[in-house]
């Protein structure tokens, strides 16, 4: 390997479709759609009123804001299954999200004068707070691709780890639904009144959702016998062409890819699996699905690829690690989850789709794409634990 | 892994261009301002019309790294440099302005097009309107909203294509990022990596005097860019228990600038022309991080 592979030793999520990881993985296989009225904050002069909002969270505290809560909630299920046995100046904390605490700024502005809701509005916020609160005193760091944020912060944990700047990392992404970013994207037009179809003829825009995914990650030769599975390689790669829209030749997201397959020494031959981004707008599965044609050439045909967003919502921060995470369950269990509201296929947007039913294969090897606002785009090439 | 070296710096501040321009005590020259506005820069073309204040200082920071380092824009154009971004505070200043509209809509019944044209301007000595007319607004606004939309317009000005992080924080954000500069370098995945960060603060005036625990006065708006190449020198990257000499100076010299800071210091260690170990530090949150670039 050019790169170390670092252990993925345990997840944790907070999601739509499930309050655990548990009910995660459930909810993806039985094609659970996680999108409902948004009831939280006012929507009715929205076009869109629809999301993948979280109804209830098993704790909720009084004074932490919606994203922290989130971040607690996953950090919760995460510790569940796996303990921080690492001095706390050797734990790191690195996050991914596109919209930090943006909620308590828009608080912070309309009528809450506190210092504490200020600082809170900081994207950087969050990470701090969940850092305090698991006693990590290593680096702490925020990374905001946009919607790829989720991968680079796996990535940049890797690098903590290679570079023995820490010992152990929580990482992942983060982000919550709220009238800002529905406003934003609305006025974008880029939500779809339908439902959100990831590769489908009648695809016609995304719906939002939130969400929190942690992992924890360790050097690879620390992790012992316990792990989820192994981050092989990561790039990212900018468009350098558009601020809010991906490039119609997709040069950046398969610049990321070839990158992270060269970083992880993995030949496209050894791909068993793509969680692609997939996030149901006509653009951006136009332009990944023929970017994967490219990269995977010949093997297109029986590499089985998959979209989760039709079932969750684009969670954004969140989407990526939540799609790192399922790469490494479908190992472990065994099946693909199916692509919510991928029901007609679009023909320009030929693969193996994973469509209206799970399929039951073993992924080893996973291929994750992600692209986000600003021509950031990110892969990861992850190996399941399944044997 | 190759070692690395710092080939130039550019730095725009609110005090003015290049490290030349800083005072030696940068309390006493505020004046009791609180913050220190940078001008929008004068950028020309069709593009520049709708980008933000914060987006054209990035462009400017880079422009100004340029000349600095007498290389054309093709020198950096394409896959092998690698763009990475730091900032704790510049997206700020287009949320506050859509979360502004969002009230001003609402109140007027009104909805606008465009972003940093309609924005209030700033000089160095303090703010001004441009315009009478509503703030910035909707559809076209947004996409300025994300902290990606600076690198963004930077990427696509210069033709960047390469490797891309950006990460958010004061200045320990940024001896991430440089960190991660040399990571980028160091396992061959660029030839060369522009380290650029921007700091706004005047749009959030109020918002950061509540919060003064996290910085001091005066706040001076900054963007400065780094070039990163091979070289000799090894960085060593470790958590700081103390500010450098150089944190030190650069706090006195051009006041806060939060995720500008490491890379003023580089600049003002450049003019000096020292040439031993080079010992950075930043902090934020109560975390300090260092590196250390020395010759082995």
């Amino acid at each position: 390997m050019i790169t170390e592979p670092v252990a993925i030793v345990a997840a944790g999520a907070v999601t739509p479709i499930g309050a655990d990881l548990d009910a995660f993985w459930s909810g993806l296989v039985i094609g659970t759609d996680g999108i409902s009225r948004i009831e939280r904050f006012p929507v009715d002069d929205l076009r869109v009123r629809l999301g993948g909002e979280i109804k209830k969270l098993k704790r909720e505290r009084q004074g932490d804001c919606r994203a922290s809560q989130l971040l607690f909630a996953a950090a919760d299920d995460l510790r569940a299954r796996a303990s921080l046995d690492a001095p706390p100046a050797r734990v790191a904390v690195v996050l991914g999200t596109a919209l930090g605490g943006v909620e308590e700024g828009e608080k912070a502005l309309a009528r809450d004068p506190s210092a504490r809701r200020a600082a809170a509005a900081l994207y950087d916020g969050p990470a701090s707070a969940l850092a305090r609160r698991l006693g990590a005193r290593g680096p702490v760091m925020t990374v905001s691709t946009a919607c790829a944020s989720g991968a680079t912060a796996l990535g940049v944990a890797a690098d903590l780890l290679r570079s023995d700047a820490a010992d152990l990392v929580v990482t992942g992404g983060y982000d919550i639904l709220c009238r800002f970013v529905m406003r934003g994207f609305d006025a974008l037009r880029s939500l779809t009144r339908d439902r959100a179809r990831p590769f489908d003829r009648r695809r016609s825009g995304l719906l939002l959702g939130e969400g929190a995914a942690l992992v924890l990650m360790a050097r690879d030769r620390d992790a012992g016998g316990r792990r989820l599975g192994r981050l092989l390689g990561h790039a990212s790669a900018s468009d350098g062409a558009h601020v809010a829209a991906p490039d119609p030749d997709g040069r950046g997201l398969e610049r990321a890819i070839r990158e992270a397959l060269a970083q992880a020494e993995v030949g496209v031959a050894d791909i068993d699996f793509v969680s692609a981004h997939g996030t149901a707008t006509p653009l951006n599965d136009r332009v990944e699905a023929a970017v994967l044609r490219r990269v995977l050439d010949a093997h297109a045909e029986r590499i089985p690829v998959n979209a989760i967003k039709g079932a969750l919502g684009h969670t954004m921060g969140a989407a990526a690690t939540l799609e790192a995470v399922m790469c490494l369950l479908a190992s472990r269990e065994g099946v693909v989850p199916p692509t919510v509201g991928l029901e007609e296929r679009d023909p320009e947007c030929e693969l193996d789709l994973v469509a209206t039913a799970p399929r039951a294969v073993r992924p080893r090897v996973s291929l994750s794409t992600s692209l986000g606002f600003g021509g950031c785009n990110a892969a990861l090439v992850l190996e399941g634990d399944g044997r | 892994m190759t070692g690395t070296e710092v080939a130039a710096v550019g730095v725009v501040t609110g005090w003015g261009q290049s490290v030349v321009a800083l005072p030696s005590d940068a309390a006493r020259a505020a004046g009791g301002r609180r913050v220190i506005a940078a001008l929008r820069p004068s950028l020309v073309g069709e593009r520049f019309r709708r980008a933000t204040r914060e987006c054209l200082l990035g462009v400017a920071a880079v422009e100004a790294l340029l000349r600095e380092a007498s290389l054309g824009r093709e020198e950096i154009r394409g896959g092998e440099t690698a763009l990475v971004y730091v900032t704790a505070a510049a997206y700020g200043s287009a949320n506050h302005d859509f979360i502004v509209a969002e009230a001003a809509d609402v109140g007027a019944g009104a909805v606008s097009v465009g972003a940093g044209a309609a924005r209030t301007e700033h000089s160095v000595g303090g703010l001004r309107k441009a315009h009478a007319g509503p703030v910035a607004s909707n559809t076209l606004h947004f996409p300025y909203t994300a902290p990606s939309a600076v690198p963004a317009e930077v990427a696509i000005e210069f033709g960047l294509t390469g490797p891309y992080v950006i990460l958010l924080g004061g200045a320990s954000a940024m001896i991430d990022g440089l960190w991660q500069a040399t990571l980028l370098l160091g396992r061959g995945q660029c030839r060369r990596a522009l380290v650029l960060a921007v700091e706004t603060f005047a749009e959030c005036e109020p918002l950061w005097a509540r919060g003064r625990w996290l910085l001091r006065p005066p706040l001076v708006e900054s963007a400065a860019c780094a070039l990163l190449v091979p070289g000799p020198r090894r960085a060593t990257y470790a958590p700081a228990s103390t500010p450098s000499p150089l944190e030190a100076l650069v706090r006195v010299r051009a006041g806060e600038t939060l995720a500008c800071a490491p890379l003023i210091a580089l600049a003002l260690a450049r003019a000096s022309g020292g040439a031993g170990p080079l010992r950075l530090t930043g902090e934020w949150r109560g975390r300090r991080a260092g590196l250390v670039w020395e010759t082995p």
